[in-house]
């Protein structure tokens, strides 16, 4: 156990030193933002969703408002009140958490999927509020002007800076998720993973676990809307939607149960075709309209196709690769456990 | 006969998954230190009435009864700390964790009690002794273990919590006959301790000769009760579900 986290340590070193790289590979700006503002606030929120399916066997078609709640409450924290970003990004994790507590609490202590129902209600329900509450939102006009992110006395404005501030957020957070998930404190999560009625059987509060784990994910998607919001300083109702919700989960299902930077890759991998023209610069622009017009199919077609040939996710392909690579059969560490039969 | 406490009682309860009902008005009672079996064919409700029991499932109607406590529609993990412990069906071990990380889960329940530590060691003594398997396999993987294996951890993990009622669920599951006769006879050793146990068994005969009274559940409800002796002699018993038994009575 001890040498596997080792493991993962090395590689999650060499894989932060590659992403933390890609701004001296290109001057292009405009890309660099997009890879910060866009693929990587989704990056991070989609590890919380990783954590949510795999560990707490739950889907959540709501996150977008959990982002949307980061967003306005950083937002409004550093407009209104003039405090700093620092500020603003904890009160949105706090304000999103307390959100998924209040709606996972009483969701979760039913027997049932009913999470999934309440975090789609619920989702409608904020996006409505985005639009109508405009005194505190700007309704559907959205908020301009939201100060860039600062720390101390260092603004945030060059595209690479604000690469590294998102990505080192994102990969902290996965090395983060790492340590919970696979250190003692983690163990009831683990048990939960492997087995929800073993889990059971051994006295474990599944339901208490499942909250937790939501409310960490809802942190997580407030932290990506704080750094949308004060990287893009624009936000409106419109970019907190169902459809972002969706996509988000697809990725997360994408990704699979058995790893987390799996989802990461996904979130990466899907978040960027919406962006295809830019970051392939030769491609004949039909290409890249077709690929535009039909990124939603697109993710549908991705997901039925890993269902079919790799239902593992990326993570469970990788993880079978390198079994084949080393000819050694390893236990299947995924699943309801060890079952007989 | 006063020394005879009334362990379990379960009165007349209902009980299923959602909207569908399995369980009927189903009441039973377990007795200090019995061996109690539940029979009956596939589908019957003998995992749901386990369930029940052990909280996992919240009955619908009836009551639950532990120890003069009603327990009806208590959590799973409440149900361990009052002394409750299933070992579910197809064992649901943790697959990528140590045998030791198995059965240190199992003590989950207790990790806030004082003097948790000693008593953990203790257990795993009486555990390993019961299993010597086990301590020959504290660092290797739960899925690496053969059937009988992963059985003997599902009922050690259970035993980590130090349960006053023990709840198998067809621990002979997908087993061989001999690793099954091991298994029943540590079910044999728990007895003889004192342990009381609430067995699910698929095979009838194996069950009533370990046990000390019986009930025949079908499609939901109670068929028939009695005494181990009493079952093994009846007409119906013997028909439907020991259709093998006669023959391995004439085989020894
Ligand atoms: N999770 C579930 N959701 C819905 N229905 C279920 C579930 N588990 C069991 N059932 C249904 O409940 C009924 C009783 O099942 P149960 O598992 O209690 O039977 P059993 O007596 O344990 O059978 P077996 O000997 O096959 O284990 C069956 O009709 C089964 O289809
Ligand atoms: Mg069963």
């Amino acid at each position: 156990m001890r040498s596997s986290g080792y493991k993962r340590f090395v590689w999650w070193l060499v894989a932060s030193v590659a992403v933390m790289c890609v701004p001296f590979l290109t001057d292009n700006g405009f890309m660099l933002k997009i890879l910060a503002k866009d693929v990587g606030t989704n990056a991070l929120v989609v590890l919380g969703l990783a954590l949510l399916f795999g560990y707490g066997g739950q889907v959540s078609l709501g996150h977008a408002a959990f982002i949307g709640i980061g967003a306005y409450t950083s937002a409004l924290v550093t407009m209104r009140f003039e405090l700093p970003w620092l500020a603003g990004v904890a009160a949105a994790a706090l304000v999103s958490a307390a959100g998924g507590a209040l709606l996972a609490l009483p969701s979760l202590r039913l027997r049932g999927h009913y999470l999934a129902m309440a975090t789609l209600g619920f989702g409608e329900i904020m996006h409505i509020v985005f639009r109508e509450a405009t005194p505190l939102t700007g309704g559907f006009d959205g908020l301009r002007g939201i100060p860039s992110v600062a720390i101390g006395g260092f603004v945030f404005k060059s595209p690479e800076s604000i690469y590294w501030l998102v990505w080192g957020i994102v990969l902290v957070a996965l090395l983060l998720a790492y340590n919970v998930v696979a250190l003692r404190p983690g163990r009831a999560m683990r048990a939960l993973h492997g087995s929800e009625l073993g889990s059971q059987a051994c006295g474990v509060d599944t339901v208490r676990v499942k909250v937790q784990v939501f409310v960490v994910s809802a942190a997580l998607a407030g932290i990506a809307g704080s750094l949308y919001a004060h990287v893009a300083r624009f936000i409106s109702p419109e970019i907190f939607t169902l459809h972002r919700s969706v996509i988000l989960l697809s990725m997360a299902v994408l990704g699979g149960t058995s790893s987390l930077a799996g989802p990461i890759v996904a979130a990466v991998g899907l978040s960027i075709l919406k962006y295809v023209d830019s970051f392939v610069p030769g491609m004949p622009d039909a290409a890249s309209t077709f690929l535009q017009d039909w990124e939603l199919d697109i993710y549908g077609l991705t997901i039925i196709v890993v269902m079919l040939f790799a239902p593992g996710g990326i993570g469970g392909a990788f993880r079978s690769l390198r079994q084949r690579f080393r000819k050694k059969a390893a236990p299947d560490p995924e699943g309801e456990g060890v079952s007989a039969a | 006969m006063t020394e005879a406490r009334e362990m379990l009682r379960v009165e007349k309860v209902s009980s299923g998954y959602g909207h569908v009902g399995v369980l009927e008005g189903v009441s039973i009672h377990v007795m200090h230190g019995e061996v109690v079996t539940l029979i009956g064919s596939n589908g019957a409700g003998k995992s749901t009435l386990l369930k029940t029991v052990a909280g996992v499932l919240s009955p619908t109607g009836g009551s639950v009864v532990f120890d003069g406590r009603d327990i009806s529609g208590i959590t799973p993990e409440k149900a361990v700390e009052a002394g409750l412990a299933l070992v579910p069906e197809g064992r649901r071990l943790f697959g990528s964790m140590s045998v030791g990380e198995n059965l240190e889960l199992g003590a989950y329940a207790r990790r806030r009690s004082r003097s948790f530590s000693s008593e953990f060691a203790e257990d795993l003594e009486i555990v390993h002794e019961l299993f010597p398997v086990l301590g020959e396999r504290v660092d290797q993987s739960a899925a690496t273990l053969s059937g009988g294996e992963q059985q003997m951890l599902a009922i050690a993990r259970a035993l980590m919590s130090r349960p006053r009622l023990l709840l198998l669920d067809e621990p002979s599951l997908g087993l061989a006959p001999k690793v099954i006769s091991e298994i029943f006879a540590i079910l044999d050793r728990l007895r003889s301790r004192g342990v009381t146990i609430l067995l699910v068994e698929q095979d009838a005969s194996v069950a009533l000769r370990h046990a000390d009274r019986g009930y025949v559940l079908r499609t939901g409800r109670v068929e028939l009760e009695g005494t181990a002796s009493e079952l093994l002699a009846n007409d119906d018993v013997r028909m439907i579900y020991l259709g093998s038994w006669k023959k391995s009575v004439s085989g020894t």
